[in-house]
């Protein structure tokens, strides 16, 4: 399985390359990786459909938390 | 009608005058983020409404003191009281453990209404909260790493200095917790295929 495999080091940067981590210098080095095997890029496309299926994960909380943080907000006088 | 997306000094320095709709909107901007970086940590939804809570008053108390001082910046702060809050908890939580299921989920958390459990499994058709489930069962160093990467959008260095770890041992975390992740998920769709087969039997 291509996320099993043991190239760290290459693996840590293809992690900071996704994230916007990276100098351009980097970026030179990881994209030529990733086109010259096969295995950090299957890497590199898992890693890019995991992230953008963490980014679909957006929970809120219920109406009455929201409520209860504007009453505190109006009611809240500090101590000056 | 055209919106306008007033930028957060302007809301917040509203907000110090007097106009509690400015902080509203900050709320409401923000409420998603703090809340699903909240619960990912924390894994119980009761929880993360209180912590959620005690975030934002926490927001609250500091800009209304005069004690903030991170103009621009919002979100990685709020994130970050929220973050703190999550941690906390969990030490509490040592301390004076709760009862939990094998899920992680509270033992109170099971009191639900029947129509809660209905509308829960048709939820849980769906993708997203099915990784949301996976994502909770990371193991909690892989699983912080993750949320304070991806949620909390801190960098690399700035989890290793936060966890007090090197950079590549948060790295190794978040590729483990990628990884897990993604054995996790092939793990599940296995199950799913198997039971349609035997079904289309």
């Amino acid at each position: 399985m291509p996320m099993t495999q043991t190239c760290t080091s290459t693996q840590n940067e293809i992690l900071r390359y996704i994230y916007g981590e990276t100098s351009s210098s980097e970026n030179v080095f990881i994209e030529q990786s990733i086109l010259s095997d096969n295995e950090l890029l299957d890497y590199y496309l898992d890693c890019l459909e995991l992230k953008e299926d963490m980014d679909k994960i957006s929970l809120s909380p219920k109406e009455s938390t929201i409520q209860n943080i504007m009453n505190f907000s109006k009611s809240f006088r500090p101590v000056i | 009608m055209e919106k306008i997306l007033v930028n957060e000094s302007e809301l917040i320095s509203a907000y110090l005058h007097g106009d509690e709709k400015a902080f509203a909107t900050l709320v409401n901007r923000y409420k998603s983020k703090v809340y699903t970086t909240i619960y990912l940590v924390v894994k119980d939804s009761y929880v993360a409404e209180d912590l959620t809570q005690d975030t934002f008053i926490k927001a609250i108390k500091t800009l209304k003191e005069g004690r903030y001082n991170e103009e621009g910046k919002f979100l990685p702060w709020i994130l970050r009281i929220a973050h703190n809050l999550s941690i906390d908890y969990f030490r509490r939580a040592k301390r004076y453990p709760n009862v939990v299921f094998e899920d992680g989920n509270s033992v109170f958390n099971s009191l639900n209404f029947a129509e809660d459990s209905i509308e829960s499994a048709q939820i849980q058709k769906e993708s997203h909260e099915h990784l949301r489930s996976l994502i909770k069962k990371l193991p909690q160093q892989q699983r912080e790493v993750l949320v304070m990467r991806h949620y909390e959008d801190l960098s690399f260095q700035e989890i290793a200095e936060a966890t007090g770890v090197s950079i590549n041992t948060a790295l190794g975390r978040m590729r483990y917790a990628l990884i897990n992740l993604r054995k996790l998920m092939s793990k599940t769709k296995y199950a799913y295929d198997t039971n349609l087969y035997i079904n289309a039997e």
